[in-house]
């Protein structure tokens, strides 16, 4: 469970001073998929890098699984993101030059994970996306879709329990989009994970459990699919 | 990230990069090129001198010879006597006795001058003039044929000139070997121009030839007898003579396990003019010792300029790969770890560069014949001299310098905040 509490991030100084976040509260169960939607410039970026420990907000708490992570150490952050989160970008973000085993390789690199049981990890990423044929092409060599499957795959390796996207088919066309739409949500369903979404797309809002609609740094609305409302 | 992941990632970024790697390792390799072969420049000059001292001389050989004055080499009033045999620069037996108590004095043996009437191989053959001489010290000698024990002669035994063989009617040196040669010795006539009054002849065995080496500075074609048959002679040339047991100079050899250094001070603080080879060894080294450190002055130079070089390339490869590096740190890279992998970086580029330079200087070792020959030295001498150990030195000393180099640009990395490395507009 992701629990953010009143979560206040400013930029800039004094009069310059832009609030990006102002006394954000929500809380995300085990397992939803939820989408937080707004305009450029809204402040929905601010809050998945507050949520996911890369930005530091002044005020508020954000508490994954009982523990606040705005209290931890640069170190244990670290490792709370390598072992728990991982990361979908709009432009993939993937490393042309590396084959696509390198590629998926990195976050278990970085996690720790012995050389020996890497392999393993990797191909079955791989496997998920489709893409285990191309496991020795260079990345810059693959479709504009086929690296964001690649992406992916990057992404699922060390079986996260949160996945932030953000804009993830914003530089698909709507085919290629849907095919990765479908990876992610399916990977949410079948392991269990978190799954967070910042989009300005509402239809690819609407298959999200969850909607947050973020204006101007505060929450304008919140829904949920078959729920409750909040 | 574990320390193999880190060195692969940076090598693989590296190769990635593959000519702007291998600019940056060659102009280090330009300065460890220089240094290297400065230094094997150095240890080839001074084992190519060793060698030549050691075929000019024995380094355990002392030349003692009187000072004018005892003490002093100011002239002393005439019939003063000051206990020393010293005598306007001439030694007597009582110098050799007082030498002789020095510690660390093995053997002592007086110059003794002789000489010979002429050489013969006996039974009618034609008579010709000679030079002989004592080898009272153990300088190499380079040997046509034959061999010789601690380049000492035995008793009994000579050492013929590789110039003497034709006319002595040797077809060749190893022909010599065993054969018997007969030299005639003369007592000085009483009265010049009188004949002499007395004459023997003396009888040795061909134990080796020697020939002329182009590393020794300064030969002289002679017969060499050992020191007590050169007494023996000495002692009938000069018995009922005045001259007798008078010596320029007076031979001394150190034991084996006592310092040249020590004893020379020794014998000069009992007032007398002491000269060995150390002397002069010591001020050769000295000045290849200046030579090679002045060369490789500018390896270190040249090494220098390159670390600018690497701190600019470290610099762009951290600007191209923010993506890559905020990327890194979003998935939970530490700070540690990115510092970690520019530094792997670098010190790959100073092991690349290093590594270049130090074989280029090896290649050029393959040049030792020719430069031996062009300095017309000895055949096989090999003025560039190549010690693995240094060479491994040098490249993990380049390693430690290019990762102090990159140590600004890893910082710089390691401090990149991952949401502005991120950022895609």
């Amino acid at each position: 469970m992701i629990e953010v509490s009143h979560v206040t991030k400013t930029y800039g100084k004094k009069h310059t001073a832009f609030t990006a976040l102002n006394d954000i509260s929500l809380t995300i169960p085990d397992g939803a998929s939820v989408a937080i939607i707004g305009k450029s410039g809204s402040g929905k970026s601010t809050l998945m890098h507050a949520m996911s420990g890369l930005d530091r907000p002044e005020k508020g708490k954000v508490i994954i699984d009982g523990k606040d992570i705005l209290t931890l150490k640069p170190k244990q952050i670290d490792s709370f993101r390598a072992h728990q989160m991982s990361f979908i970008f709009q432009s993939f973000f993937v490393q042309a030059n590396e084959s696509c085993y390198d590629n998926v390789s990195l976050p278990l690199e970085i996690a720790n994970v012995p050389a020996v049981k890497r392999r393993k990890k990797i191909e079955s990423a791989l496997q998920a996306v489709e893409l285990l044929d191309k496991k020795k092409s260079r990345a810059r060599d693959l479709s504009g879709g086929q690296k964001q499957r690649l992406a992916i795959a990057r992404a699922i390796v060390n079986e996260p329990k949160i996945i932030f996207a953000d804009e993830p088919t914003g530089n698909l066309d709507t085919v290629t989009g849907g095919v990765i739409e479908d990876l992610l949500f399916d990977y949410n369903k079948n392991q269990g994970a978190t799954l967070i979404i910042v989009t300005h797309d509402s239809e690819l809002a609407a298959k999200c459990d969850m909607q947050i609609h973020i204006k101007d740094g505060v929450i304008e609305k919140m829904t949920t699919k078959s729920r409750e409302k909040k | 990230m574990r320390i193999r992941d880190t060195i692969r990632r940076a090598g693989r970024s590296l190769r990635q990069a593959k000519a702007r790697t291998l600019l940056t390792s060659l102009a280090i390799s330009v300065g460890a090129f220089t240094v290297t072969l400065a230094l094997a420049a150095g240890a080839g000059g001074q084992a190519y001198t060793d060698s030549l001292i050691k075929s000019n001389g024995d380094a355990k050989h002392l030349s003692i010879m009187a000072k004018v004055n005892n003490q002093s080499d100011t002239p002393k009033e005439y019939g003063a006597d000051d206990g020393s045999g010293a005598k306007q620069g001439v030694l007597t037996d009582r110098d050799v006795t007082k030498i002789k108590n020095v510690a660390g004095v093995s053997e002592i043996t007086p110059a003794y001058s002789i000489s010979a009437a002429y050489m013969t191989r006996g039974g009618g053959a034609k008579k010709y003039d000679t030079t002989i001489s004592i080898k009272a010290d153990r300088t190499a000698l380079s040997l046509a044929a034959g061999s010789l024990q601690n380049n000492q002669v035995s008793n009994g035994s000579i050492i013929v000139p590789e110039d003497y063989l034709p006319v002595l009617g040797f077809t060749n040196a190893q022909d010599a070997i065993g054969k018997t040669l007969t030299v005639h010795i003369e007592k000085p006539s009483i009265m010049l121009g009188y004949p002499s009054a007395q004459s023997e002849d003396k009888t040795f065995t061909i134990a080796a030839v020697d020939k002329k080496s182009t590393s020794v500075l300064q030969y002289r074609a002679a017969l060499r007898i050992s020191t007590d048959d050169g007494k023996a002679i000495y002692d009938y040339q000069t018995a009922g003579i005045p001259q007798s047991d008078q010596y320029y100079t007076i031979n001394v050899r150190v034991a084996d396990n006592v310092d040249v250094k020590s004893v020379q001070q020794a014998i000069e603080n009992d007032g007398y003019t002491v000269f060995s080879l150390q002397d002069i060894q010591q001020t050769l080294f000295q000045f290849i010792n200046i030579v090679q450190w002045g060369a490789a002055g500018f390896g270190f130079l040249a090494i220098l300029a390159s670390v600018f070089g690497i701190i600019n390339t470290q610099y762009i490869s951290v600007l191209e790969r923010t993506q890559q590096i905020g990327l890194m740190k979003a998935l939970g890279a530490r700070r540690k770890d990115i510092g970690r992998l520019f530094r792997y970086e670098a010190a790959w580029v100073g092991f690349l560069g290093g590594a270049i330079g130090t074989l280029l200087a090896v290649a050029t070792g393959l040049f030792n014949p020719a430069i031996a020959k062009a300095l017309s030295l000895e055949e096989g001498t090999k003025l560039l001299q190549f010690n693995p150990l240094t060479s491994i030195v040098l490249i993990v000393s380049l390693m430690i310098v290019a990762v102090l180099a990159g140590y600004f640009p890893a910082r710089k990395a390691a401090k990149l905040d991952p949401i502005e490395a991120l950022r895609t507009e």
